[in-house]
């Protein structure tokens, strides 16, 4: 019986602190401006569907990691840099009022969703 | 139509394809389908946020002995290696369907995936799964019912 | 049934006396100690552990941070590092040494500043940050909160009774990755001198998950209905 990758690649190191180094070189910078991809979401997905298309900055690099949908099989292959990423709640919602314009929204996806513009 | 307003549309046939008797579908031929609704029907279902909805009264609420037993679980199996916590969100909130994932409690769905997972993984015949919910069934008749004692042990 | 329920929703009576959940938890439970895949000591173990965590931890945390610029940059700059200073090792606080395996060992702490506030939610599942925080309250895990805090925020954040002016940006912190993340408010005024104690008895639950600002005068997070259980775990 095969064990889930935690039990030999993180003990006592922490989880995503077991793939560092593992991802190849990070495309993206802090200060990028990104789109995300609308790629299909078929079966599985942690890219949120009301961030696709959508503009952001990169605001940190955050960790290494594989990416949910092969983790979501155990398969840790192919990590890559995770990153995260600022909205402006403006660009995503029609209906977001203009008088709080400034307000944001943060969260993280894997390199693979995202393109540079 | 844009991509965003793309988007926005596909949030807003999510939202309303939730356990329903007003919308009954018998396996539509494929010309009928748009992509739109290709894109509805093989929706992740865990993937809610924007997703219209009204406001609710904010709650707490005490946990059962078999949701606390259910977490426990899961977190074990993960510790001992049979699955990670992203092959059980995977499993437990996106295969499991619309209709399950809205229409069962939080951990009823926890609970349904530690025993799929058993089967599929081989650890236990799905045959064997059934005679031990049954013999469980059996033993809890004759204690009123009641599967644990009033500290949450295991009667 | 007595009078202090009232205002709580009842749990809905079973129509068998047997209960489906509660059958097929004990059923699956046995099986995994049946076939070895873990025993009942482990089980026992990780019980204990859960036992151990809830909000303090995080609270002090804050407390510490609004005393200490240095100790408040450490945990912006290396929250596990930080974390320690509180008496929680993300990575082997818990029976598996390798972090839980639902929450990983990455926190990031949220720094509120008057004119940006954080909120956070998990609109993919619930993800929270259990080994400083404890279990997430069931109000976080619906779906209507993870529907709509992320595109109606401030309406949402009003039904918690906090209401901000449009100079302060809202930022929707949504955890849907690894990242596990605790918002560290502002600094309440008549705070004035507070020992560390002091500080960390306001910084509630509520506080550290961005629907609450933490007062001087408030040292519980507000009631709210609370859904009984028909068997509640209680420890």
């Amino acid at each position: 019986m095969s064990k889930s990758h935690h039990v030999e690649k993180a003990t006592g190191v922490g989880d995503p602190q077991c793939f560092k180094g593992e991802a190849p070189a990070a495309k993206f910078k802090v200060g990028d401006k990104v789109r995300i991809r609308n790629l299909p979401d078929i079966f599985y997905t942690r890219s949120q569907m009301y961030l696709r298309e959508a503009e952001a900055t990169v605001v940190k690099l955050v960790y290494e990691s594989p990416p949910a949908e092969d983790e979501a099989w155990d398969n840790t292959d192919s990590p890559e840099w995770f990153y995260s990423l600022l909205f402006k709640q403006t660009d995503l919602w029609p209906d977001y009022p203009k008088k709080f314009e400034t307000d944001t929204l943060e969260t993280e996806l894997s390199e693979r969703w995202l393109e540079g513009i | 139509m844009s991509t965003r307003e793309n988007i926005m549309r596909h949030l807003n046939i999510v939202g309303q394809l939730q356990p329903a008797l007003h919308q009954p579908q018998h396996a539509p031929t494929g010309d009928l389908i748009d992509n739109a609704h290709f894109r509805a029907y093989t929706r992740t279902s865990h993937d809610v946020g924007g997703e219209a909805d009204v406001p609710i009264t904010w709650e707490e609420k005490e946990e059962e002995i078999w949701e606390h037993n259910t977490f426990v679980t899961c977190e074990v199996l993960a510790w001992r290696g049979v699955w990670n916590a992203e092959e059980r969100r995977r499993r437990q909130n996106v295969d499991v369907g619309q209709t399950i994932y809205l229409g069962m409690p939080y951990y009823g769905r926890w609970l349904m995936t530690i025993a799929l997972i058993l089967v599929d993984k081989q650890h236990v015949k799905l045959t064997e799964l059934i005679d031990k919910i049954e013999e469980v069934k059996q033993r809890a008749k004759k204690q009123d019912g009641q599967f644990y004692d009033a500290k949450g042990h295991d009667l | 049934m007595s009078n202090s329920d009232n205002h709580d929703h009842k749990a809905a009576p079973m129509v068998d006396e047997i209960s489906d959940f509660e059958a097929l938890e004990v059923a699956v439970r046995e099986l995994c100690i049946e076939k070895g895949l873990f025993t009942q000591d482990d089980h026992n173990e990780w019980t204990e552990y859960m036992h151990t965590l809830g909000p303090l931890p995080a609270a002090r945390l804050v407390a510490k941070a609004w005393l200490d610029d240095d100790y408040k940059q450490l945990c912006i700059d290396d929250p596990v590092k930080a974390s320690l200073e509180v008496g929680i090792n993300w990575i082997t606080s818990m029976p598996s040494n390798f972090g839980t395996p639902s929450d990983y060992c990455n926190p990031r702490i949220l720094v509120d500043t008057p004119t940006l506030k954080h909120v956070v939610v998990c609109t993919l599942c619930s993800c929270y940050p259990r080994p400083i925080l404890g279990q997430s309250p069931e109000w976080y895990r619906t779906p209507n909160y993870r529907r709509r805090l992320v595109r109606w925020p401030r309406q949402v954040l009003s039904e918690f009774g906090l209401q901000l002016p449009e100079d302060v940006e809202i930022r929707v912190a949504d955890s849907n990755q690894k990242t596990r993340y605790v918002v560290m408010p502002v600094r309440p005024e008549g705070t004035d001198g507070w020992s560390e104690d002091q500080l960390t008895e306001i910084v509630t639950r509520d506080c550290l998950i961005g629907v609450a600002q933490p007062r001087a005068d408030r040292k519980a997070d507000d009631k709210r209905p609370i859904i009984r259980a028909v068997h509640a775990y209680g420890h």
